[in-house]
């Protein structure tokens, strides 16, 4: 087995890369292909036989998610709610991380490492807590409610990020500046925030991209049209035995568009962030 | 650039040394409680409470719009030990997770090998393999659960235009294909994380090592298994426990793919406990099941933070 494996020569090994990865790609571009494409076909074309280009294209579907689905109301409700967030959770998570990378004090030792444990604590057992809490508060159907639910997981993790971050960056030109007379703030304000731009805005994507594609806590938090994240309003064509394909397909499109424009231009902060564990997968 | 960039965390993640300690950090106490104190109030507040809430409401009765309940004891638990489906649950959920987990691992490394060579536009095509990862998780699954439909699907419209069937399949109204539909839907959205995340592993380990192994005459297989599996260790080892985790506890993909069904083949716990609480408004014992699986979570948790303790004694 080893030796046959080691005998394969290096062109017939790269034609087997290439096979895989091919495999692999048709597979992830299978359904994303459909999608578009079908977003533009009648409803008569998509239930009656496979076409792999719109016989008659049309935009029906994205008027349909536009008009008769509310799609731009829970696309500005999601967007309210993921800045919000991600403003608030970036400055509470910035301040923590630094105090817990950078300064020595007792009792800094056991929160950093509580971190990590209060990220993984999973969503499951959350759910029904957080939910009663949020009633009891009169959260419920508010963005709000909305924001706090999502700050629960976002500043665990936002923090972790950080710290990983700021411990891999030198700290010598601090401690410099801290010799010529900077205060503690005043070197987090001008030196510490200025390194970590790059871990700022990648923090920054992964908590937009959470809570933008956030649906439990959506659906259980907000039912009312006036507070619906927009997760909740495309899984909901799905609700009946009659299913709307069309219209869900182009309003995933409209809600994947902010996504996909987020990570491209940002990609190489995303790619940072990989190996951090940033999104759940 | 984006190399450069691959590879940062992966460092960064073990370069954790301990800090000189100097003068300079002298007096931090209360600038350093000052600081963390907003993250603390939402940790204490808004996780930790819920959390400790978690645990009271399962001692009680509590049901949705009837008030605080009363104590019970462990009824809840003895409620669903002792339903006759409880054992089954535990074993589908787990054995799920273990096949997604493995699959997402093997496709991953092997991805993560073919895309760690020299070829003109790798860089186009790892953005394109980023892209199920990157995707909002409940679109993912709305449009997989349409290609799987069993009347209007695309997959049957696909198999019945190349004249591999002639009926129409319901691949979710069966139970085992229902579940073979799950997993493929984990995975998939999983794989890439993992083929990125181990391609970024395998970028730190020197050309060198590699160079000398084949001048001592090492084979490709020898390479694989004594350079590059060593050196993804501790990644691969991070990636697949937290993996674990959140696949074990993934409540969208059967929620939204199968809804449980049919009979029962796709109810893993998360899905258990939504339906408890929010459909069957059984709080006490929706905030029960949850506790219940904690042991198996807190293992997991507490195998990655060991890692992350051995990459910090490194």
């Amino acid at each position: 087995m080893t030796a046959a494996i080691d005998r394969i020569p290096n062109s017939v090994f790269r034609v087997i890369s290439f096979a895989v990865i091919t495999i692999l790609f048709v597979m992830v571009l299978f359904p994303l292909y459909f999608m578009v494409t079908t977003s533009f076909k009648f409803e008569s074309e998509i239930y009656s036989e496979l076409t792999w280009i719109p016989r008659d294209p049309t935009l029906t579907n994205y008027r349909d998610a536009i008009v008769n689905f509310h799609i731009p109301l829970y696309l500005r409700n999601t967007l309210t709610v993921a800045l919000t967030t991600t403003v608030i959770v970036v400055l509470i998570s910035v301040l923590a991380a630094y105090s817990l990378t950078r300064l020595r004090f007792p009792g800094r030792a056991a929160m950093a490492r509580g971190v990590l444990f209060v990220y993984l604590i999973p969503g499951s057992l959350m759910l029904i807590p957080m939910y009663l809490i949020i009633v009891k508060i009169g959260l419920k159907d508010s963005f709000s409610g909305l924001v706090v639910a999502n700050m629960s997981f976002s500043v665990p993790f936002c923090t972790w990020l950080m710290m990983g971050y700021l411990r891999s960056i030198s700290t010598e030109i601090e401690e410099a500046s801290l010799i010529d007379g900077c205060t503690r703030m005043m070197s987090l304000r001008y030196i510490v925030i200025p390194l970590s731009v790059p871990a700022i805005i990648t923090a920054s994507i992964f908590i937009f991209n959470n809570v933008w594609n956030e649906y439990i806590f959506a659906l259980v938090l907000a039912q009312d049209d006036a507070h619906k994240m927009i997760s909740v309003g495309l899984a909901n064509f799905y609700r009946s035995d009659y299913y709307m394909v069309g219209p869900m397909m182009a309003g995933s499109l409209i809600a994947m568009t902010p996504v996909v424009i987020l990570y491209i231009l940002a990609q190489r902060y995303v790619v940072t962030g990989l190996a951090a564990g940033a999104v759940k997968g | 650039m984006s190399q450069e960039t691959l590879s940062q965390p992966v460092v960064s993640l073990s370069t954790r040394q301990p800090q000189k300690k100097s003068s300079l950090f002298a007096g931090d106490t209360r600038l350093g409680w000052l600081l963390v104190t907003p993250a603390l109030l939402v940790v204490l507040g808004m996780v930790g409470y819920p959390f400790l809430e978690a645990i009271r409401i399962s001692f009680t009765d509590r049901m949705v719009g009837r008030g605080p309940g009363q104590f019970v004891g462990l009824a809840n638990y003895e409620y669903i030990i002792g339903w006759p489906d409880f054992t089954e649950m535990v074993v589908r959920t787990v054995l799920i997770t273990i096949v997604a987990v493995g699959l997402k691992t093997v496709i991953g490394l092997i991805l993560a090998t073919s895309l760690n060579q020299d070829f003109r536009g790798r860089d186009v095509l790892r953005g394109i393999f980023m892209l199920p990862w990157i995707l909002p998780t409940y679109i993912i699954v709305l449009v997989w659960r349409w290609i799987f439909d069993g009347q209007t699907g695309l997959l049957n419209q696909v198999l019945m235009s190349w004249g591999l069937i002639e009926n129409n399949i319901p691949f979710l109204a069966k139970p085992a294909s229902a579940v073979a539909a799950l997993i493929f839907v984990m995975v998939w959205k999983g794989y890439p994380f993992y083929a990125l995340t181990f391609l970024a592993g395998m970028q730190t380990i020197s050309a060198e090592l590699y160079d000398a192994a084949k001048v001592d005459g090492a084979g490709r297989l020898a390479r694989f298994r004594f350079i590059t599996l060593p050196g993804l260790q501790q990644i691969m080892g991070v990636v697949i426990l937290l993996s674990t985790i959140w696949t074990m506890n993934s409540l969208e993909i059967p929620m939204l793919l199968t809804g449980g069904g049919p009979s029962n083949a796709t109810e893993v716990f998360p899905l258990l406990t939504y339906h408890l609480a929010m459909q069957n408004f059984r709080l006490g014992e929706g905030a029960a099941l949850p506790i219940m699986m904690l042991p198996i979570v807190a293992l997991l948790v507490l195998g990655v933070a060991s890692y992350m303790d051995k990459e910090a004694t490194e």
